[in-house]
């Protein structure tokens, strides 16, 4: 039936596609058939098939909420209802009431759920299969530059189906350029509704391979100043970065991929006695050894799943911990250069470190600064520092930096009339400092309070001078500091905001939008909890309310953390 | 004479109410802005809580820093740090000084333990003994104030207008060797001090949480009224022969006059004042002129009272570079002033009765006053007291206290005595100050050291132009070869450096005076006389290290080989001309 042409391309195709990918254009040819078949008029409702949906998402920097909404406006062209909410907000009980349910969730930390993702993530776990009638398919969003791609989508997909879900469609992981793939999925997904949503049996997940499509620059220093004076316990850095033609916005951030130190990387060759310019295959391309070690494999606090497939390679009992390569090298050495190269298959990508974007496009033309807190911690008592931090700490005017933006729809300001209260100690006040240049450089007439806090005011007060002239000219309305190590009883920002309970609660009753950005741990968790007080005893609610009033804010985008 | 009873002294007070606004000198309406800060305080507290709440900076308004000094506390930063902090977008590392208010300067050794711990806790560790017999804390953080002022408090101890335009410490020779009447004389600078605080209750309000009186009425000041003086106020008081308080250069001296062993009243002596500015001429250094004598307790005090209220009169509030009351005499004269003196006090002073100076250094060492008790001066270079590499003096000073054997007292030399040590205490002291090197400290130090000031300059003081403190010892140390080379090692010089022409240290009433300039550069003057009757006078301007010691060499040299049997160097340099008299 296929002329020769067409019928060699298909050959080719097939031939040198996995199954995977077989599997997939399956699932795509089946639903371009159905297009052509019974064309459905893009309005018209169904004729034929289902006609009521329920579409999830897990999200943290908005990707998958924007892809939820858009698959939701899809199926309503189809003439399909679609219920879209977001995690945190999904009643897990309604779980067992589903008919047609697809779940968009990204992967964070080391390969775990969204923070709104987890309360359900983990009912997945809590509860027996009862799930009789549900079908489901998962959109997995993640980054293979992260080892445990896509893990929360698979983690879910599978549970959905231990509990005696159906599978629709099978898992659809994406990338950062997760456009296409997600749009095909969606084709897909609704033809598949179309012919009354029979589950296709197949449990393989589909990855679109391809180079990740993020897009990465390599631009000049133009300073980098430790911010905090003599006799300070920390080392902050303010790194200016030349950013002509990037665009981004306040609230995103930048990733940066360290790279590993070559006395490190020497070592490591040196004591397994191999060639480091020798040249492996690596992702398939040829890539020497020393290059390899530099800049693409972690080997620094290596997780314990691979110290185990190491203990498996040389056939050793390694006890379950976390070990810099070198050290594990030493302490159960490679029988030979082979082992090794086993080894080096079993480690895991560097993973990118994340920097809030503290300058304002508007405020800092094409310039993007990022603040970076020396990271450092004890090994029996040896003083070390993070690898990035460390790095960054380093750099100099001159010096280019490679990083890519990672934007946030998560963490934006919202119009230029409404108040915003800033919650950021130490480096959270990375985005504030943009928002705030941002309200300034645009004349922005909502008000800006902001909490900040650090250890001690002489010498950690980052960006003092500035949020002082910021104060004189009237775009901060308020500043509360915390200076922790001044006072003999310990105050964090969180004693300041209880200081200011009724105004704050006031700002909140007349709109105001709240932002919380720093460490997660305490901080964020002491902060909300005191946020919740503060509903709680200024609005004179009980607990569960307080928790509904912040519900609530979060549902309308009023609530917004970006914590690490 | 006999002293007066308190009673007396507040009825004196009271009765004195002539201050004749219309003879205010300066016209209303060209004011000095502090005038009206003053002025507008309500009793000097102005916005200064406000201030002090102020989270995002840790420096108080404008305004409220020249009230703060009448709280005893100055602003000021950490000059060194300012350019790399702007860098690092941090404000200037502000903090604050405080001075006490020590009548005489006298501690009691608990009173030394409190100090000590509250330095260390608050300020920078350094307990700072000033040209005027009292100490400053440097260092204190705005956290840092309030628990300042609340644990001197408990010591009882107070910073009340030791800074600002009022009566400041009243000084007194320290050492007291001749004891009967050194404890009269003493008791004199308590009382003047006392008659002359302020009435206002801001500071206890403020500081330490007193409750806020309900009427102002209760704190009205009949003597500084809301406009206090038009600028500081300073006051001394001298038991010839030795000078040690400089008394020349105060605005009020009283001279002890003593007719065997017999307190007989006060030569009074008006006008000093030290301080220049670089280029302005209508600015100059001035010793005090003596105009009367007064007998009794009540005149004296009487006596002083009116001569404050003279200045309060016709002080210059207009320009404060010539507000000092030696101004404000050189306009009016002597004659006017003796009148108006006899017209506010209803008597007239006596004439002047003679007395003699024969120095102005302290008696290192040990002395024994007439009633028996000992009394240890020990060498502090340019006052501080801290423990160093050379020498563990803070600690060592501590342990003397906690024995409780002996009292504290400051001299105007920047030095201080562990006084009124009993026969029977002298040996435990002793070993102490042994056990710690302090006496060999004392002995080691050369002479031309132990006769030398520095003021406090960088990095804290605002007005410094060029080091002092921090660079005097080092100087001293490559003149000291000099003096050796020429055989002058043992000679009496008193030399004395200030960081700019405000004259901290008294740089103007030296033999050899440095004068800061800028970074690096100081005026050298010459022909001050040994025991503050002659100011000096500048001998070469602008000149840095090695013009100064080739300078210096120079005239050891001519001195060594041409002085008369006894001469002393500031006589010399007049003999030689070499500066104009
Ligand atoms: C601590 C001390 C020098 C020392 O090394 O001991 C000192 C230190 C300062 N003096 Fe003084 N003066 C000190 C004795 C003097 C003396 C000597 C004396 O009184 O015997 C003089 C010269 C005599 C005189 O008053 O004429 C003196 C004349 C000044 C002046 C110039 C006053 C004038 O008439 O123009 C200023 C500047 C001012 O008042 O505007 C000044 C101002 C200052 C300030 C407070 C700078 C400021 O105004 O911000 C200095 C603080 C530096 C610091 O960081 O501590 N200080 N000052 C002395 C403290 C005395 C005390 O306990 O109260
Ligand atoms: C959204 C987001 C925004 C962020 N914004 C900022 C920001 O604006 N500024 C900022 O400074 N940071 C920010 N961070 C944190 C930043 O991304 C990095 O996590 C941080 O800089 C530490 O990275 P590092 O490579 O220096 O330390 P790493 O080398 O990754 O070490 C981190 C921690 O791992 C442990 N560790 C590492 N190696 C070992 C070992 N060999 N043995 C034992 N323990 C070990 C230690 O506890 C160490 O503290 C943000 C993070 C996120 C997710
Ligand atoms: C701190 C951090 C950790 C991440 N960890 C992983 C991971 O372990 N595995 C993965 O596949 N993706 C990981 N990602 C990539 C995100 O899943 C990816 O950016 C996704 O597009 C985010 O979608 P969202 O905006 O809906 O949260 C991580 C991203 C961040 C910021
Ligand atoms: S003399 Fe000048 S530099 Fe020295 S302390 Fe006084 S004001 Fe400061």
């Amino acid at each position: 039936m296929l002329g020769e042409v067409k019928l060699k391309a298909l050959q080719d195709l097939v031939g040198n596609s996995t199954p995977d990918e077989i599997i997939w254009m399956n699932g795509y040819l089946s639903a371009v058939i159905a297009q052509t078949v019974n064309k459905p008029a893009e309005t018209s409702p169904a004729k034929s098939g289902v006609n009521k949906i329920t579409i999830v998402y897990g999200t943290e920097t908005g990707n998958s909420k924007k892809l939820a909404t858009t698959f939701a406006a899809k199926a309503k062209k189809n003439g399909i209802n679609a219920k879209v909410v977001s995690l945190d907000q999904y009643r897990v009980t309604d779980l067992s009431k589903e008919e047609y349910f697809f779940s968009i969730i990204s992967t964070q930390g080391d390969g775990e759920p969204p923070a709104a993702a987890k309360k359900f993530y983990d009912h997945l776990y809590q509860i027996g299969s009862e799930m009789g009638k549900l079908k489901f398919s998962v959109l997995a969003l993640g980054d293979t530059s992260y080892p445990l791609f896509c893990k929360t989508g698979e983690d879910v997909d599978e549970q959905l189906q231990k509990l005696g879900g159906s599978r629709i469609l099978p898992l659809q992981k994406c990338d950062v350029d997760y456009e296409e793939d997600a749009n095909s999925w969606f084709t897909i997904a609704l033809q598949t509704l179309h012919q009354n949503g029979s589950a296709v049996g197949a449990a393989s997940p589909i990855t679109t391979k391809k180079s990740s499509g993020k897009k990465t620059f390599a631009r000049k220093v133009l300073t980098n100043i430790n911010l905090n004076d003599l006799g300070s316990n920390k080392e902050t850095y303010h790194i200016e970065i030349e950013a002509e033609n990037i665009d981004y916005l306040p609230g995103d951030s930048i990733g940066v991929i360290p790279e590993n130190p070559l006395s490190i990387i020497e070592s490591i060759t040196g004591l397994v006695g191999i060639d480091k310019e020798k040249t492996v295959g690596y992702k398939n391309e040829q890539i020497s050894i020393i290059e390899l070690l530099q800049k693409k494999l972690n080997i620094f606090y290596l997780p314990e799943r691979v110290v185990k497939k190491y203990a498996d390679i040389i056939q050793q009992e390694i006890p379950a911990t976390r070990i810099d390569l070198l050290d594990l090298l030493r302490i159960y050495p490679v029988k030979n250069q082979a082992q090794f190269k086993d080894v080096i298959t079993i480690l895991e990508p560097i993973t990118p470190r994340l920097y809030s974007i503290a300058s304002s496009p508007e405020a800092h033309n094409g310039e993007l600064h990022i603040i970076v807190a020396k990271n450092y911690f004890d090994i029996n008592n040896e003083i070390k520092y993070g690898l990035t931090s460390d790095f960054l700490s380093h750099l100099k005017v001159e010096n280019t930096l490679n990083f890519y933006l990672h934007p946030n729809a998560q963490f934006r300001m919202p119009e230029e009339d409404k108040d915003i209260i800033m919650i950021g100690p130490g480096t959270g006040i990375a985005p504030f400092r943009s928002f705030i240049a941002q309200r300034d450089a645009t004349g922005a007439s909502g008000k800006n309070w902001l909490f900040f806090g650090e250890q001690h005011f002489s010498t950690d007060f980052l960006y003092q001078t500035e949020i002082q002239s910021w104060l004189e000219t009237g775009v901060l309305s308020k500043v509360n500091v915390a200076f922790s190590r001044d006072t003999k009883e310990k105050v964090y920002v969180q004693h300041k905001m209880k200081k200011e309970a009724r105004l704050l609660y006031e700002w909140l009753e007349s709109g105001a939008y709240v932002f919380l950005c720093g460490t997660k741990d305490p901080m964020s968790i002491d902060v909300e909890n005191t946020l919740l007080r503060i509903i709680e005893e200024q609005g004179s609610r009980s607990k569960e309310e307080a928790i509904q009033y912040l519900d609530q804010m979060k549902e309308d985008g009023r609530y917004m953390k970006d914590v690490y | 004479m006999k002293c007066g009873s308190e009673t007396r002294l507040q009825k004196l007070i009271a009765d004195s109410h002539f201050h004749p606004s219309h003879t205010t000198m300066t016209d209303k309406n060209n004011l000095s802005h502090i005038e009206k800060v003053k002025q507008a305080s309500d009793g000097l507290r102005g916005t200064i809580i406000q201030s002090m709440q102020n989270e995002v900076t840790g420096a108080i308004s404008e305004d409220d820093q020249a009230l703060f000094k009448f709280h005893g506390m100055y602003q000021q930063d950490d000059r060194d740090r300012r350019e790399e902090r702007a860098e690092k977008k941090l404000e200037r590392l502000y903090s604050f000084m405080i001075r006490l208010r020590l009548s005489g300067g006298f501690l009691t050794p608990e009173q030394w333990i409190a100090v000590h711990a509250i330095a260390g806790e608050n300020s920078t560790g350094v307990i700072r003994i000033t040209t005027r017999q009292t100490i400053q804390l440097h260092g204190l953080i705005k956290s840092k104030v309030k628990p300042t002022i609340n644990a001197f408090n408990e010591a009882k101890l107070h910073s009340i207008a030791t800074c600002g335009d009022i009566n400041r410490n009243v000084l007194c020779t320290s050492n007291p060797i001749q004891s009967p009447i050194h404890d009269q004389v003493f008791k004199y600078a308590t009382k003047i001090s006392d008659m002359l605080l302020p009435k206002t209750r801001a500071y206890y309000e403020i500081w330490l949480d007193q409750e806020k009186i309900a009427d102002r009425k209760e704190e009205e000041d009949p003597l500084y009224q809301d406009r206090y003086l038009p600028r500081k106020f300073k006051i001394a008081i001298v038991i010839p022969p030795n000078n040690d308080v400089d008394v020349l250069a105060n605005d009020i001296g009283l001279i002890a006059i003593i007719e065997n062993n017999e307190l007989k009243g006060f030569n009074i002596a008006i006008g000093g004042g030290l301080s220049t500015t670089h280029g302005n001429p209508d600015t100059y250094a001035r010793l005090a002129t003596v105009i009367g004598f007064a007998d009794t307790e009540e005149k004296v005090l009487k006596a002083v009272y009116e001569i404050v209220t003279i200045q309060r009169d016709y002080g210059n509030r207009s320009d404060r570079k010539l507000a000092r009351l030696k101004y404000t005499l050189d306009k009016y004269g002597v004659d006017w002033f003796l009148k108006e003196i006899k017209n506010r006090a209803g008597f007239a002073l006596e004439e002047p009765k003679p007395y003699i100076f024969t120095t102005r250094t302290d008696f290192y060492g040990w002395t024994q006053s007439q009633d028996g008790l000992w009394h240890y001066t020990l060498f502090t270079e340019n006052g501080r007291i801290l423990d160093d590499e050379k020498i563990a003096l803070k600690t060592a000073l501590l342990e003397v206290a906690k024995t409780g054997k002996a009292n504290f007292r400051f001299t105007c030399n920047q030095n201080l005595i562990l006084s009124d040590i009993t026969q029977s205490d002298k040996e435990s002291i002793l070993a102490l100050l042994e056990k710690f090197n302090v006496d060999g400290h004392t002995d080691s130090a050369s002479v031309v050291r132990k006769n030398s000031m520095a003021c406090v300059s960088f990095n804290t003081c605002p007005l410094a132009l060029a080091e002092a403190q921090r660079y005097l010892p080092s100087l001293i140390s490559k003149i000291e070869p000099l003096l050796e080379k020429h055989a002058l090692a043992n000679e009496d010089i008193i030399l004395r450096m200030t960081g700019c022409p405000n004259g901290c240290a008294r740089s103007f009433a030296a033999e050899i005076g440095f004068v800061g300039t800028a970074n690096g550069k100081y005026n050298l003057h010459l022909g001050g006389d040994h025991v503050g009757k002659r100011l000096n006078k500048i001998y070469r301007e602008n000149i840095e290290e090695d013009a100064i010691l080739s300078e210096l060499d120079n005239l050891f040299d001519i001195f060594s080989k041409e002085k008369n049997e006894g001469e002393k160097f500031g006589d010399f340099s007049m003999r030689k001309n070499w500066v104009a008299n």
